[in-house]
């Protein structure tokens, strides 16, 4: 593998890619924010919303759609199992990258990011309608399964990759790391308990691995810096996490999708599920 | 809904409730429960698309301002407030570029339905309001900073306060 390309160049679409499928058929404009009502105020012209919450959520326990739910909301998109699907959104991409994420597990295979999101297509003067263009129900088949075991941990999982001091990625802040502080910086507090970190966590903060654009870095800088500087091998078994995952999805796409590294999951439990959970160990700073 | 179409449509099918709002602010709860979800979703767009027009005002005096960039908020948020001699206030806010749409909305919202309020009504205004408003699957875990800008009002209103009781000693 070359050290200057992405491991699935495929997975990452540029803006003028985007710009030039808006009318594609096969392709799909999926727009997924941390900003609730953002996609309301103008979007990618055909681009269709999908909600972390209301979309990918199981509406009354903490976990996401089982395969049924999930056939049911890929056919109201107009997705096929060939669909071509390409997410974008605020913050950075971290909401597109959770929506891709959940969309992996349940094996939809073609999934890529608008690279820079919706703050580059913007800042481009590309433009934004409010027009929701409809598109034809499909019959998308019910998935076999959710691949958790393949790309999710949970709890107990997280807990034995700590005690076996396996590689472990804490995306958040430094201050939410050091457990100075127990919400995200310029954020409310989301009710944790306790701050710190997973035992045996290093700090890699979700930043680390993007441009002052959001646009992600070569190929080359994340090597150097992911396995170059860190350390880790494209073989780890590796877990990643942060609040609520949805900054962990943005580092499992990196590590997975432009890095190529094989064995790595989202934790999605994080650490609203880990700073309060009772007598579970915590590092500090 | 165009939120500019509230004054015409009035206090149509009022809505009871056991809390107590400033007639201004009651009048749009009573419009929003009465909408379906999509309309609701469009009237707060249009809330939000509005909130420019409650920025200061070149050459209008303010009583209090509270410019500044708290923890919890992802830009910087300005206050400022008049009150009358008749002891009505006139709220202005300053938005970053970085406060979510549901913030804008409802710094709309509040400028207007707390027009003409006292600031000791300002102070009583219940925040179970907002699920109200904008619906309970919208308030949740990253969008709860909608509370926030009726606390920086409720603040300023506070301290403008203590300050007349102040030079009343």
């Amino acid at each position: 593998m070359s050290t200057t390309e992405y491991a699935h160049p495929e997975a990452l679409v540029s803006t003028e890619w985007v710009a030039e499928h808006l009318d594609d058929a096969n392709v799909r404009i999926i727009e997924s924010n941390e900003d609730v009502l953002l996609y309301d105020t103008g979007h990618l012209p055909g681009a269709v919303h999908v909600d972390w919450r209301q979309d990918l959520n199981d509406p009354t326990v903490r976990d996401y759609l089982a395969p049924a739910e999930f056939a049911r909301l890929a056919g109201r998109l107009g997705l096929t199992p060939a669909t071509t699907v390409v997410f974008y959104g605020d913050k950075s991409n971290w909401w597109a990258c959770y929506a891709l994420w959940v969309f992996t597990l349940f094996g939809h295979q073609d999934l890529r990011i608008m690279n820079g999101g919706r703050d580059k297509w913007v800042a481009e003067g590309r433009p934004l309608t409010k027009a929701k263009r409809s598109h034809p129900p499909t019959d998308y088949p019910v998935p076999a399964k959710r691949n958790d075991d393949e790309i999710r941990a949970f709890f107990q999982d997280t807990l034995k990759h700590s005690q076996e001091r396996k590689p472990l990625i804490d995306v958040r802040s430094p201050g939410e790391f050091k457990g100075e502080i127990t919400h995200m910086p310029e954020y409310p507090q989301e009710g944790v308990l306790r701050g710190g970190h997973v035992p045996g966590a290093k700090s890699v903060p979700w930043k680390t691995a993007v441009n002052a654009d959001s646009t992600f870095k070569p190929a080359a800088e994340l090597r150097q810096i992911y396995q170059g500087t860190l350390g880790f091998k494209p073989s780890d078994d590796m877990v990643v996490y942060c609040r609520i995952g949805e900054r962990s999805s943005h580092t499992w796409f990196v590590l997975t999708k432009l890095l190529g590294f094989e064995k790595v999951r989202n934790y999605d439990g994080s650490w609203t599920e880990w700073g309060n959970a009772v007598r579970v160990p915590i590092e500090k700073p | 809904m165009d939120c500019s179409q509230l004054d015409a449509l009035g206090s149509v099918g009022m809505v009871e409730s056991d809390s107590h709002y400033p007639a201004g602010l009651q009048k749009i709860i009573d419009l929003f429960q009465l909408l379906p979800n999509e309309e609701k979703r469009e009237t707060l767009i249009s809330y939000a698309e509005q909130a420019a027009r409650w920025v200061p005002k070149p050459g209008e005096a303010y009583d209090l301002e509270d410019v500044r960039k708290d923890e919890e908020c992802t830009d910087t948020v300005g206050v400022y407030l008049r009150v009358s001699r008749e002891r009505q206030v006139l709220f202005r806010v300053s938005l970053g570029p970085q406060v979510q749409t549901l913030t804008r909305a409802m710094t709309s919202i509040l400028c207007r339905g707390l027009d003409r309020a006292s600031p000791e009504e300002v102070l009583e205004v219940p925040s179970d309001f907002v699920p109200k408003i904008v619906g309970a699957d919208l308030v949740r875990a990253r969008s709860h900073t909608v509370y926030y800008v009726l606390t920086r009002m409720k603040g300023i209103a506070r301290a403008y306060l203590n300050r007349e009781r102040a030079a009343a000693s």
